[in-house]
């Protein structure tokens, strides 16, 4: 009797399970589809036509298998590409750390209790907010964005001789910096989010054992937002590429825009364009990623540590206590 | 003997007070550097958008001028009236309007829909669709375009109607949640849709609510404000699209953005005739610059009268917290 009561819950159980699984998937629906047709179909579909020759017919699309050509044309015999490529590659390597950086301190600055704090907030958001590709080239054309010429600085010289565009690409971030403080809007408000999240305590018994403002920053504070660091990275990376200082940005757009033909070429451009962004990606996660687990762990067990002294500091005084009583 | 202990306890008294002072030097210096820092940095936020300020005030004659380097000898209109003529500004306003409205929508709905299958229920697969959210952020928008846009032609195609040029490829891939930055508006319901207490929904359950009630008369109802800061982000993000809009959209529909990426072209198509000048007036950077104060108005006004949704919008992604 017990025994098939159980199997009817259970069977009911599963039915309720299945009947949820239907409800989500009836208002997942749309994005599912959409994800499959025009976001994950289209990535491993764009790698396959790198190595095709696209051509636009009257009866619709006409591709021929022509190998490794695409990648050839790409990288040796378009003059641009590979030249843009590495500028790419300088700007990635010099604006995320600079961004990330960036942001980090303006989120531990913000994070104070100071006056006006808001008004700063709102400044540094903006941002987000007003900043299109025309409103940014413009600004950038106008040399807005340029705040002082540090061509003739001599450290930049002695750099221009060691290796030229290491030192071109320092040269863009110092002449440019408003441009790496504006793509620090939702970082700053993503290492705010995470410092407000470190737990007080921590500092007070930081600060009760002797450590300094120096040391609890870097003992304390950068392991905990490490995870958040991560996220910014990521951001930057790929959010730095969607704006035309990205020097590829033209060029992958001006081989996309005449679709009658070269959409081969274009998906090749595209393809080794995202393997450089990816590959930033997995370098963040090494340089980022944190081993949570382990941490947990530790705090976990130092916690049954504590509880654990304490329930014989407890046993020994309750036994004291029944000794003195008898 | 008790004059020496006197004496001592003066000057550790002393001691004491100089050490408070000291420390309290600290704070304040402390304070000070962190004001001139956080001064320092909005200047360099600022300064571009300062300079484009004080650029669009000024005449001709004040750009050339040496002398003149923020503030205009005299406050000049005329670089906002060619502005205004070469944008053909009411036009291209509505045009963005509607254009971004209509891209906010769609999105706006579906990743209510989406936040909420992932907030309200458990099933199969959940973690790894949550995790192709976030991956489909990390994917760079130019490799998923192309085949987009071979689709969107063969449909043209098949369908005789023309489509590339018009709202409808980007309203379609917003309706199936692949608009732009669609991850972090799915993030941010999907925060929200979490934090509505389950005893509401069981109670509504045990009424005989079914899932489609629960959603609208629950969770849509209590969620006014989170919808609200999606659709503006939503609207903000459209407007500023110009990557895939440019491909799509080529130049058919006039939108500001876009029109602003022209305006030199633009400027020697549509004469301008200032008074006081020839009828051929030569492009300034000050006509450049007041074009783009014009196009980013209505976007300083969306953000001053909802920056703080904007901030706690971005807090409520919470993908800090993951």
């Amino acid at each position: 009797m017990a025994k098939k009561m159980r199997d009817k819950d259970i069977l009911k159980a599963i039915q309720r399970k299945s009947h949820q699984n239907k409800q989500a998937y009836l208002f997942l629906l749309p994005w599912l589809i959409g994800f499959i047709i025009f976001t994950i179909g289209p990535f491993f579909y764009t790698v396959y036509l790198s190595f095709y020759e696209v051509e636009s017919t009257g009866l619709g699309w006409v591709t021929t298998f022509v190998g490794m050509d695409n990648y050839f044309m790409a990288l040796f015999r378009n003059l641009y590409y590979l030249p843009a490529l590495i500028d790419f590659i300088v700007l990635e390597i010099t604006y995320v750390p600079a961004v990330v950086i960036a942001s980090f301190i303006i989120g531990i600055l913000l994070n104070r209790d100071i006056k006006f704090r808001s008004g700063f907030r709102t400044i540094f958001f903006l941002p987000v907010i007003v900043l299109s590709g025309s409103v940014m080239d413009k600004l950038i054309e106008t040399g807005g964005t340029r705040l002082s010429d540090f061509s003739e600085n001599i450290i930049f010289q002695m750099l221009m001789n060691y290796n030229r565009s290491a030192a071109r690409g320092l040269l863009n971030l110092f002449e440019n910096f408003t441009m790496v403080l504006w793509f620090t809007g939702i970082p700053v408000i993503l290492f705010i989010n995470g410092l407000q999240k470190i737990n007080t305590q921590l500092y007070e018994a930081a600060k009760i054992d002797g450590a300094t403002t120096w040391q609890i920053l870097w003992k304390i504070t950068v392991p905990i937002i490490k995870p958040t660091a991560l996220i910014v990275a990521i951001f930057t990376i790929v959010q730095i590429g969607m704006y035309s200082i990205n020097p590829i940005y033209e060029i992958i757009k001006a081989a996309m825009y005449n679709f009658g033909a070269g959409l081969g070429l274009a998906s090749a451009y595209t393809w080794i364009y995202t393997l450089v962004v990816l590959f930033f990606v997995g370098i963040a996660l090494l340089l980022l990623g944190t081993k949570e687990k382990a941490e947990t762990v530790k705090l976990s067990s130092i916690q049954r540590l504590n509880f654990e002294q304490i329930k014989a500091k407890r046993d020994s005084v309750s036994k004291e206590v029944n000794n003195e009583s008898n | 003997m008790k004059a020496i202990k006197r004496f001592l306890d003066k000057i550790s008294n002393l001691y004491a007070k100089i050490k408070h002072n000291q420390r309290k030097i600290g704070r304040i210096t402390t304070q000070v550097i962190i004001y001139a820092l956080l001064i320092t940095i909005s200047y360099v936020f600022l300064f571009p958008l300062l300079s484009m300020i004080s650029l669009s005030f000024m005449s001709p004659t004040d750009v050339i001028n040496p002398e003149v380097d923020w503030i205009p000898a005299k406050l000049y209109f005329g670089n906002f009236g060619a502005a205004i003529r070469v944008l053909d500004l009411f036009k291209t306003l509505f045009n963005s309007i509607w254009f971004s409205g209509t891209l906010a929508i769609a999105q706006t709905i579906v990743s209510a829909l989406t936040g909420y299958a992932f907030a309200r229920y458990n099933f199969r697969f959940k973690r790894l669709l949550f995790a192709l959210i976030l991956v489909s952020f990390i994917v760079p928008v130019p490799i998923i375009l192309i085949p987009r846009i071979m689709m969107i032609v063969s449909v043209q195609d098949a369908t005789g109607m023309s489509l590339i040029g018009t709202v409808v490829p980007q309203l379609v891939m917003g309706l199936f949640g692949q608009g732009v930055n669609s991850a972090i508006l799915i993030l941010i319901f999907y925060n929200f849709f979490k934090m509505i207490p389950n005893v509401l929904f069981e109670a509504a359950k045990i009424d005989g609510a079914n899932a489609y009630q629960q959603f609208w008369h629950i969770t849509i109802r209590m969620s006014l404000s989170t919808i609200v800061v999606v659709f503006l982000f939503s609207f903000v993000w459209n407007w500023n699209e110009t990557y895939v809009t440019e491909i799509l959209v080529r130049n058919n529909v006039h939108l500001m953005p876009t029109q602003l990426g022209l305006f030199e072209t633009l400027f020697f198509q549509r004469p301008v005739d200032i008074p006081g000048q020839d009828n051929t007036a030569l492009l300034s950077e000050a006509y450049k610059m007041a074009a783009t104060l014009l196009t980013m108005i209505p976007l300083f006004i969306i953000y001053f009268a909802a920056q703080k949704q904007f901030v706690e919008g971005i807090e409520k992604t919470g993908i800090t917290g993951e």
